[in-house]
């Protein structure tokens, strides 16, 4: 009941006409940004970030999260109409939704993607509503070592879930660690990892490598995929949508298992890519019609869509509880935060309740200012998708460059910018995930200070780890996770072992 | 024509000296337990031994992998955007983000003839004029003028 009661105390913030305002304008520059390919929610985000400045932290917030929204969105129209995922979560909304559109039935595509999305979406900020403070209170007992038992349990649970192969995600996490700790060190004021270049003093600024990573990265993979727009018709029959919309409860099942899947990776951090893949395959496997996935079937939409969103969403609720990001865009956001004063984490509950609650009441309203301001502008975005790439491209390089010097007026910021752009190409090439990389650079302090402290509350001894039972149960979970892959692999061998000796036995 | 072979070991190789460059640097800062808790050098020194391993391990898988990954065609693409972007933030101390990204524009599009030298001129035109109206003046952000213009006392 204490929950509703703030929830509507949120809505009364969130319905003010400059956040509604904010909310549109957010929106719109994020179905910008998941439209254009090289430009994803992370650099969209961070793009916005010195911008946001001077603004109230809730007015900030509801800007960068309906641009998320706008983001998860936009991603979706460049997949079905075009076969191009303008972000890397909307991957797997091509396999159906382009076939769909293909046929002829591009609204219908389109509706059930945004129907299933706005579900997937509505099931995470439920979640979020019933269940953050809940989680916050249970993290306000938290010590130093409870906190980095969390933190260890995120991101064994990247590497044993994430999707890529383990040792590239922990190459990944360890750089990003690495990155975090250049600079002066906030414990002993000593100084870090700069190989002796005064710039570095200040550390690395995550925006600067989201812009590389994602951006330069992105744009690279395109230019070398040398996409073309074979767009289908754009035209909105919008009878169709609704009609598309009335028949999504018949899939009631694949949207509601969609829906926790997403919810689930999103909130042990897999995010919003890995969600939606696990769901389409999830989908393919206990279909009825799974033999036909594929060939444009609408559940073969409804599930990445439903999950993308669900993750997508539901990854704020760690960010605001225990103050550890569920996806790469929700990194992002959290630096804001912190930038911006406050203090991601089970506190934000007790001082900032008008912050959290109008955060999470803007959720409900953004996400249905997405949905109809998407329908209403894909004729407009889809003409976009017709510029020229060779006029887009120096443009996005622009954009990155400048994003990343605006974040501390450092030009070596926009040099290191486009080395992490290099990088961000052979990672994405060699399926290295970007996501844990920027993640572990946003929180590494916070891991390591943790870790520091429970050394000094100990005097040294890791016995710490194991002290009550809540502490020994998150390390062991992440322990489980870190060897959940090795497990998963011996168990293939054994399995691949027996294949073959039975196929030796039907040789003799 | 790169083999993907011959890329996995270069990521592994690049991967690894960063976290050689780790451990080297975080030793000097000292490592293990000291009087004030756990020493400075030590987290990084960690993470540098992860990303050793981690990467040794990956140039071992690296070597099992076939195939091309990045073709003679391909190269030419990502070099033909990648080679103009690195002159274009080169250019940025000297001749400021407005000059630089002006003559960046207009030289990728004008001089491989892939638009009308008009559309490349008025392009390359409105682009500093948008950045200047959205940072220098809505948000108040400086973008770097450049040595050029220092010179000329703007």
């Amino acid at each position: 009941m204490e929950n509703l009661q703030a929830l509507l105390h949120g809505f009364a913030i969130a319905l003010t006409v400059q956040h509604l305002a904010l909310m549109v304008i957010g929106v719109l520059l994020g179905i910008l940004v998941g439209v254009l390919p090289g430009l994803g929610a992370p650099n969209g985000v961070s793009l916005l970030l010195p911008l946001t400045f001077g603004m109230q932290p809730v007015s900030a917030i509801i800007l960068l999260s309906s641009m998320y929204w706008g983001a998860l969105f936009g991603g979706s129209v460049t997949s079905i109409l075009f076969n191009i995922p303008g972000e890397p979560s909307s991957v797997a909304t091509t396999f159906d939704g382009y076939p769909m559109a293909r046929e002829g039935k591009p609204t219908t595509a389109l509706a059930t993607a945004f129907g299933s999305a706005a579900f997937g979406a509505l099931v995470g900020v439920i979640l979020i509503t019933f269940l953050a403070s809940w989680v916050a209170q249970v993290a306000l007992a938290f010590g130093p070592a409870e906190y980095f038992a969390v933190y260890f349990l995120a991101f064994a649970s990247f590497i044993g879930m994430g999707g890529a192969a383990p040792m590239k995600t922990v190459v990944a996490l360890a750089i990003g660690f690495a990155i975090a700790a250049i600079g002066i060190d906030t414990v002993s004021g000593s100084v870090r990892l700069t190989m002796g270049i005064d710039e570095l003093l200040k550390g690395v600024s995550f925006v600067v490598a989201v812009m590389g990573l994602f951006g330069i990265g992105e744009l690279l993979v395109a230019v070398e995929e040398e996409l073309h727009a074979r767009a289908v018709s754009s035209k909105i029959d919008w009878l169709e949508v609704f009609r598309a919309v009335g028949r999504l409860p018949k899939h009631a099942t694949a949207l509601l298992r969609s829906a926790a899947i997403g919810c689930w990776m999103g909130i042990t951090p897999g995010g919003p890519t890995a969600a939606s893949f696990m769901s389409y395959g999830i989908a393919k496997r206990f279909s009825r019609r799974g033999q036909h996935f594929g060939s444009g079937e609408v559940e073969g939409v409804i599930a990445p869509e439903t999950a993308d969103h669900a993750a997508g969403t539901s990854a704020l609720l760690p960010m605001l509880s225990l103050g550890i990001p569920g996806s790469a865009t929700a990194a992002v956001m959290m630096g804001g935060l912190m930038i911006w004063g406050l203090n991601p984490g089970p506190m934000l509950f007790v001082d900032q309740k008008d912050f959290v609650w109008g955060l999470i009441a803007s959720m409900y309203v953004g996400n249905l200012v997405a949905v109809a301001l998407v329908l209403l502008t894909v004729p407009v975005f889809a003409a976009l998708m017709r510029i020229p790439f060779v006029i887009i491209a120096p443009l996005i390089v622009i954009i990155c460059a400048v994003g990343a010097y605006s974040v501390s007026n450092s030009y070596l910021d926009v040099v290191l910018m486009l080395g992490f752009g290099v990088i961000g190409y052979l990672f994405k090439k060699l399926s290295y995930p970007l996501a844990p990389l920027v993640l572990a650079i946003v929180i590494g302090d916070k891991a390591e200070d943790a870790f520091r402290q429970s050394m000094l509350m100990s005097k040294g001894s890791l016995e710490i780890f194991f002290d009550n039972r809540l502490v020994t149960s998150l390390v062991i979970a992440g322990i489980a996770l870190l060897l959940l892959p090795l497990l998963l692999q011996i168990l293939q061998l054994l399995r691949g072992g027996a294949d073959t000796r039975d196929e030796k036995v039907k040789v003799t | 024509m790169i083999s993907r072979r011959v890329l996995e070991l270069l990521t592994a190789v690049l991967t690894g000296s960063f976290g050689l460059a780790v451990i080297i640097s975080s030793l000097d800062d000292g490592i293990g337990w000291g009087e004030a808790g756990v020493d400075p050098g030590t987290f990084p020194f960690l993470t540098g031994v992860i990303i050793l391993g981690g990467s040794l391990y990956n140039l071992a898988r690296g070597w099992l992998a076939e195939g091309v990954a990045v073709s003679r065609a391909d190269l030419r693409r990502i070099a033909g955007l990648f080679v103009p972007a690195a002159v274009f933030v080169g250019a940025i101390p000297l001749a400021g983000m407005y000059l630089a990204s002006a003559g960046y524009v207009f030289g990728v599009l004008a001089l491989p003839k892939r638009q009308s030298l008009l559309r490349s001129l008025i392009i390359a035109a409105v682009t500093p004029v948008v950045l200047y109206i959205v940072f220098e003046r809505m948000f108040e952000v400086s973008l770097p003028h450049g040595e050029i213009a220092a010179a000329l006392g703007y």
